[in-house]
C-alpha cells in the first residue's frame, strides 16, 4: 500500500513537471512554432485604402491629346480607389501652371504630376511643393532634375526624334527643303526631338534643308496661321513635320485648303482622331505618336507607386500598361506608333 | 499532507530510509530524463517547424515564378498587331470575314500556347465581343462558353488576372486532369479599352514536380489550397477537389504550428502565396520526426530502470546496513530493561552504530559491577551489623545475668545459679560457635528459649512465656538471631510493672498465593503497647526498609533489613499494636528446607 501511494505521488509530480511543457492556454488548437518574417498582406490594404489625392498638370487643357491623356488619368484613378485631379491652363502657359499648382498645395494634394511648359520658370514652385512634402514628378515634358523625383517620358528622345525624321525622309524621297512646326519654344520635350531631328538629317539625309522652326504655342489657330506662312512662305517646300500635337493637324488642313496634297508630305506627332480624315485624303501621310491615355494611365500608377515608396525600376511590369524602361532618373513608357490611312481606324483618341 | 507528513515522520527508521534513498535517486533521475527528452523532442520540432516553412517558401517562390510565367502568357497575344486588330473588331461583320478572323486567331493560339515552349498548357480561350477564339490539346466538355459567361458581354475582370480552380467551373478535359484556369483581362493598351478575356487552362502538375519534390521521403501530406480550403493538389490525388475543413481555424501564418488537440499531434506548415491567395501545406506526424529518436529514448528508459533498480537495492541494503544494528540494540536495551544484565551485543563495525553498541555494551558492564559493588557493600555492612548486634546483646545482658546469677549466689540458690550458667553458657555458645547465618528453626527457638528463661529467672513472676510450633523445626532454617531483637524489644518495652507479661511464640507454615511456602513467626505480647504515632512511624520505617539511624529501634531494623536483603520485599515485618493491650509482631520468611540447607548457609554472598 505504502509502495502505491509513493508511485501515485510520483505520477503526481511526473502530471505537474509535465505540464510545464504544455501550451498555457489549452483552449487554443494549435501552438505556434515558427513564423517568417514577412510583410503583412493587411498592412498593404490598410495602405491602400487611406486616401490619396493627385494633382495631374498638362501642359494646355482642352486640346486631344491630353484630353485623351486625363481619360488614362482617371481610368487608373477608378482602377487604384484613389482621387486624380487633372486641371490645367487654358493656354500652354507657365505663368497659368504655376498659379494652378500654387492652389494644388494650398488644397494639400499628395503628389503632382505636371507636364512643363517651361523648366526654369516652373522649377521654384516645384521645389517649394517639395518642401512641402509633396511627391513631384513630371510626364510628357520635364523641368530641371532637382525641382522633380522622376520624369515620365513617352518615348526615348532619341529615338522619337530620328524616327520622325525617317517618316519624312520616306515620303519626300529624302530630298528637299523641309519645316518643323514645335510647341512652345521653351518646352524641353519639344527642343531635344527637335535636336535629335536635326541629327539624323545632318547624318543620313544631307539632301535635305530645313528651313524653319515655326513655333505655335500648342495654340490651333496660331498653328493654322503659322502652316499657312509656311507653305506660302516657301513655294518649294516638300514636308512639314509637326512637333507638337497641334502641328499635323493644322498642316494637313493647310495643305488641303490651298489643294497641295501629294507636294507636300505632313508627318508628325500627332493623336490619331483629328488625324483621320487628313491621312485618308492623302493630306498626311504618317503620324506617329504614343497613347497618350496609357500615359496618363501610367503617370498615376508610378505617381501612386512613389507614394507608397515604390521608385519604379527598368523592365517593371505595369498591369494595363505592360514593361517600362528606366534611363537615370527618366521613365521611359515604350515605342512610338505610327498611325496611317490603314490603321487609323483602330484606334480611338 | 501534514498529517501525511506526520506519519511519514512515524515509519520506521528502514522504510523512511528506503523511500528517502529511492525519491533521491528516482526523482532527479526521471526529473532529468523527461525534461531532456521532452526538450530534445521539441527542439528537434522547432527546427523541423522552421525548416519546412522556408523549404515551402522557397518552392512557392517556384511555384510563384511559374504562376507568373503562366500569367505572363497572355501577353503573347499583344505581340501580334493582327491579332489586337482582330480583337479590336466586333462580331458585326459577314460570315466569312468572322471565320477568316477565327481561323487566324486559332492558329496563332495554336502556335503559340498549345505548340509552344510550356507544356503544361491544356487549352486557350479568348473570348471577345461576343466571339470565342480557342485552341485545345485534348478534347474538353461543359465549357459552356456559349451562353452563361458571357451573354455576349465581356467579363470584366478589372485588370487582375483570376485564377478559376476545376470546382469553379464546369470544364472538364477528357481525362479529368487537374487544372487550374487563368482568367486574365486583355485591354488596348493603346485605346484603353477591352479586347476581351483570356482564358488559359494549365494542368496543376506544374506544381505537382515542385510539391512532390519536398516529398520525397513520403511520410508528410502536402497540398496547394486556397484560401478557402479548397484543394487544388495533394500529394494523395483522392483529396483532389475536396475541402480541408480545418484550414479555416489554421493560424493566419507564414510558419509551422503544432495541432495541440488532435490524438495525434500534427507539425503543419503553412505558406502563402501571394500571386493566386493560395497556401501551400505541409503536414506530418510529429511521431515520424521524433522516430530516430524513439531508441534514444528506449535505451534511456531501460539504463534509467536499471539505475533505479540499482539505486534501490543498495538503499535497501544501506538502510538495512543502518536498521538493523539499531534493532539488535533495541532488543537487548529491552532485555536490560526487564533486569537481565547478562547481554553482549556484537559490536561488528566500528562505524558510529558500532561505537554505539561498544558504548552499550561498556555501559551495561559498568551498571553490572555498580550493582554488584553496592550489594557487596550493603551485604558486608549488614554483616558488620550482624556481628555488632551480636555483641551488642553480651554486655547488657551478661550484665545482667551476672548479677542475677550473683545475687542467687548470694541466696545460695545453687540450682538456679548452674541454671543460669548453663543456659548463658549455651547461648553464647550460640552466638560465637556457630559462624553460619542459616540456623535451623529449632536452634533459633532454644537460642530464644535460653534467653527467656534467663530472663524470666531474673524478672521471676513479672515474666511467662510460651513456645508454639506447627511444623518440623528441624527441617526448616532460618537466619540467625531474628528473633532475640524482638524479645528483647517486647521485655524492654512489654513489661508492665506490678502486671505479669506473657510472651508467646509461634512458629507456624503457609502456602502463599504464588504456592511457595512461608514461614511466619510471631512474638506476641500483652504489654503496655505501642502509642499510635509511634507505631505508625515504626511501620513506615519498616516499610522503607532502611537503618536511618542507630536509635532504640535498632533491633528491629536490623531484623527487617537483613530480610528484605535476603529474600526480597515480599517478606519482613509487621507490626501491630494497641496501647495497654499488647504488641504483636509477624516476622515473614520463605520456608528454606534444611536438606537443601547447604546452598542457604551463605545466603546471598555473591
Amino acid at each position: 500500500m505504502k509502495a502505491l501511494k509513493i508511485l501515485f505521488y510520483l505520477v503526481c509530480i511526473l502530471l505537474i513537471v509535465s505540464a510545464c511543457s504544455m501550451p498555457p492556454d489549452s483552449s487554443e488548437k494549435y501552438d505556434v512554432i515558427y513564423t517568417l518574417e514577412k510583410v503583412s498582406y493587411e498592412e498593404t490594404d490598410a495602405e491602400r485604402s487611406r486616401e490619396i489625392t493627385i494633382a495631374v498638370v498638362p501642359k494646355v487643357a482642352n486640346i486631344p491629346y491630353f484630353n485623351a491623356a486625363e481619360e488614362g488619368a482617371l481610368e487608373a484613378a477608378k482602377d487604384l480607389g484613389i482621387n486624380v485631379i487633372f486641371t490645367g491652363p487654358a493656354f500652354a502657359d507657365a505663368e497659368q501652371q504655376i498659379i494652378i499648382i500654387e492652389e494644388l498645395i494650398e488644397d494639400g494634394v499628395d503628389a503632382i504630376a505636371v507636364s512643363v511648359n517651361d523648366p526654369e520658370k516652373l522649377a521654384p514652385i516645384l521645389l517649394e511643393a517639395k518642401g512641402k512634402g509633396i511627391k513631384v514628378i513630371t510626364w510628357d515634358a520635364d523641368t530641371l532634375p532637382h525641382a522633380r523625383d522622376f520624369f515620365i517620358n513617352m518615348v526615348d528622345p532619341e529615338t522619337l526624334g530620328r524616327h520622325l525624321m525617317d517618316i519624312l525622309a520616306w515620303n519626300t524621297g529624302e530630298k528637299g527643303e523641309f519645316a518643323i512646326m514645335t510647341g512652345a519654344l521653351t518646352a524641353s520635350n519639344l527642343n531635344e526631338w527637335l535636336h535629335w531631328i536635326k541629327i539624323q538629317q545632318k547624318e543620313y539625309y544631307p539632301e535635305m534643308t530645313l528651313v524653319e522652326v515655326a513655333a505655335n504655342d500648342d495654340n490651333p489657330q496660331l498653328a493654322y496661321a503659322s502652316a499657312l506662312n509656311l507653305l506660302e512662305k516657301y513655294p518649294d517646300l516638300k514636308g512639314i513635320i509637326g512637333n507638337s500635337s497641334v502641328g499635323p493637324p493644322a498642316a494637313a488642313k493647310a495643305v488641303k485648303e490651298l489643294e497641295r496634297e501629294g507636294e507636300v508630305a505632313v508627318v508628325g506627332l500627332s493623336t490619331p482622331n483629328p488625324m483621320n480624315e487628313y491621312l485618308k485624303d492623302g493630306s498626311a501621310q504618317i503620324v506617329t505618336l504614343w497613347s497618350p491615355k496609357k500615359l496618363g494611365y501610367l503617370t498615376v500608377v508610378l505617381a501612386n507607386n512613389s507614394l507608397k515608396g515604390i521608385d519604379p525600376y527598368d523592365w517593371q511590369e505595369i498591369r494595363k500598361v505592360g514593361n517600362i524602361r528606366m534611363v537615370d532618373d527618366m521613365v521611359i513608357m515604350g515605342e512610338p506608333m505610327d498611325f496611317t490611312a490603314e490603321n487609323v481606324d483602330q484606334y480611338d483618341f | 499532507m501534514i498529517s501525511k507528513a506526520w506519519r511519514f515522520k512515524n515509519y520506521r527508521l528502514r522504510t523512511k530510509l528506503i523511500v528517502t534513498y529511492f525519491l533521491l535517486t528516482f526523482i532527479p533521475m526521471s526529473l532529468l530524463g523527461y525534461i531532456a527528452y521532452n526538450q530534445y523532442t521539441a527542439s528537434i520540432e522547432e527546427q523541423v517547424g522552421e525548416y519546412i516553412p522556408k523549404l515551402l517558401d522557397q518552392a512557392n517562390e517556384n511555384i510563384a515564378n511559374q504562376i507568373r510565367e503562366i500569367s505572363s502568357l497572355p501577353e503573347v497575344l499583344y505581340n501580334s498587331d493582327q491579332i489586337v486588330e482582330i480583337l479590336r473588331n466586333d462580331a458585326l461583320q459577314n460570315r466569312s470575314s468572322l471565320m477568316q478572323d477565327e481561323f487566324t486567331v486559332n492558329t496563332y493560339l495554336s502556335r503559340n500556347f498549345i505548340n509552344g515552349e510550356s507544356p503544361d498548357i491544356l487549352g486557350v480561350f479568348v473570348l471577345s465581343k461576343d466571339r470565342i477564339f480557342q485552341s485545345t490539346k485534348i478534347p474538353y466538355s461543359n465549357f459552356g462558353l456559349d451562353q452563361s459567361l458571357s451573354y455576349g458581354q465581356n467579363i470584366e475582370l478589372n485588370g487582375e488576372e483570376v485564377f478559376l480552380l476545376p470546382h469553379q467551373t464546369s470544364l472538364r478535359f477528357e481525362g479529368d486532369p487537374p487544372f487550374v484556369l487563368i482568367m486574365k483581362q486583355l485591354n488596348d493598351l493603346e485605346n484603353r479599352t477591352d479586347l476581351g478575356t483570356v482564358m488559359i487552362a494549365v494542368e496543376s502538375t506544374f506544381f505537382k514536380k515542385v510539391i512532390d519534390e519536398l516529398n520525397d521521403e513520403g511520410n508528410a501530406d502536402l497540398w496547394m489550397m486556397d484560401k478557402n480550403g479548397r484543394i487544388i493538389y495533394h500529394t494523395d490525388p483522392s483529396m483532389i477537389r475536396e475541402t480541408d475543413r480545418e484550414s479555416a481555424d489554421y493560424p493566419k501564418i507564414d510558419g509551422s504550428f503544432r495541432t495541440v488537440q488532435e490524438d495525434e499531434s500534427r507539425l503543419i506548415s503553412l505558406n502563402y502565396l501571394q500571386e493566386t491567395d493560395w497556401i501551400l501545406a505541409h503536414s506530418i506526424l510529429a511521431s515520424n520526426l521524433t522516430e530516430r529518436t524513439d531508441l534514444v529514448r528506449n535505451v534511456t528508459i531501460i539504463v534509467f530502470l536499471i539505475f533505479v533498480l540499482i539505486s534501490t537495492a543498495i538503499s535497501i541494503l544501506l538502510a538495512w546496513n543502518v536498521s538493523r544494528p539499531l534493532n539488535q540494540l533495541t532488543n537487548v536495551m529491552k532485555k536490560v530493561e526487564q533486569g537481565d544484565f547478562d547481554v553482549d551485543l556484537p559490536a561488528g563495525s566500528t562505524d558510529e552504530v558500532g561505537i554505539l553498541a561498544n558504548n552499550f555494551n561498556s555501559m551495561v558492564l559498568e551498571i553490572k559491577d555498580l550493582i554488584r559493588k553496592n550489594y557487596q557493600i550493603e551485604l558486608k555492612q549488614k554483616e558488620a551489623e550482624l556481628y555488632a548486634l551480636q555483641s551488642q546483646i553480651n554486655p547488657h545482658f551478661m550484665y545482667n545475668t551476672l548479677e542475677t546469677i550473683a545475687m542467687s549466689v548470694e541466696d545460695d540458690e545453687k540450682d538456679t545459679v548452674i541454671e543460669m550458667v548453663t543456659l548463658l553458657g549455651r547461648m553464647l555458645r550460640f552466638s560465637i560457635g556457630n559462624k553460619e547465618d542459616v540456623v535451623t528453626i529449632s536452634d533459633e527457638l532454644s537460642h530464644v528459649k535460653d534467653y527467656l528463661t534467663i530472663q524470666k529467672i531474673r524478672f521471676e513472676e513479672k515474666l511467662d512465656f510460651a513456645i508454639e510450633t506447627e511444623l518440623d523445626t528441624e527441617q526448616y532454617g532460618t537466619p540467625k538471631f531474628i528473633l532475640q531483637p524482638l524479645i528483647e524489644n517486647a521485655i524492654k518495652h512489654g513489661l508492665v510493672y506490678g502486671n505479669k507479661t506473657h510472651i508467646h511464640i509461634s512458629v507456624k507454615r503457609e502456602r502463599r498465593n504464588d504456592g511457595t511456602e512461608e514461614i511466619i513467626f510471631g512474638v506476641r505480647d500483652d504489654g503496655s503497647g505501642i502509642q499510635p504515632e509511634k507505631l505508625a512511624d515504626i511501620n513506615l520505617m519498616l516499610e522503607a526498609g532502611s537503618m536511618s539511624k542507630r536509635d532504640d529501634h535498632f533491633g528491629l531494623m536490623n531484623v527487617q533489613a537483613r530480610i528484605l536483603i535476603n529474600f526480597g520485599s515480599t517478606y519482613g515485618l509487621t507490626l501491630s499494636s494497641s496501647l495497654n493491650q499488647g504488641t504483636d509482631v509477624q516476622i515473614r520468611i520463605p520456608a528454606l528446607l534444611k536438606d537443601r540447607g547447604g546452598a542457604h548457609n551463605e545466603l546471598k554472598k555473591n
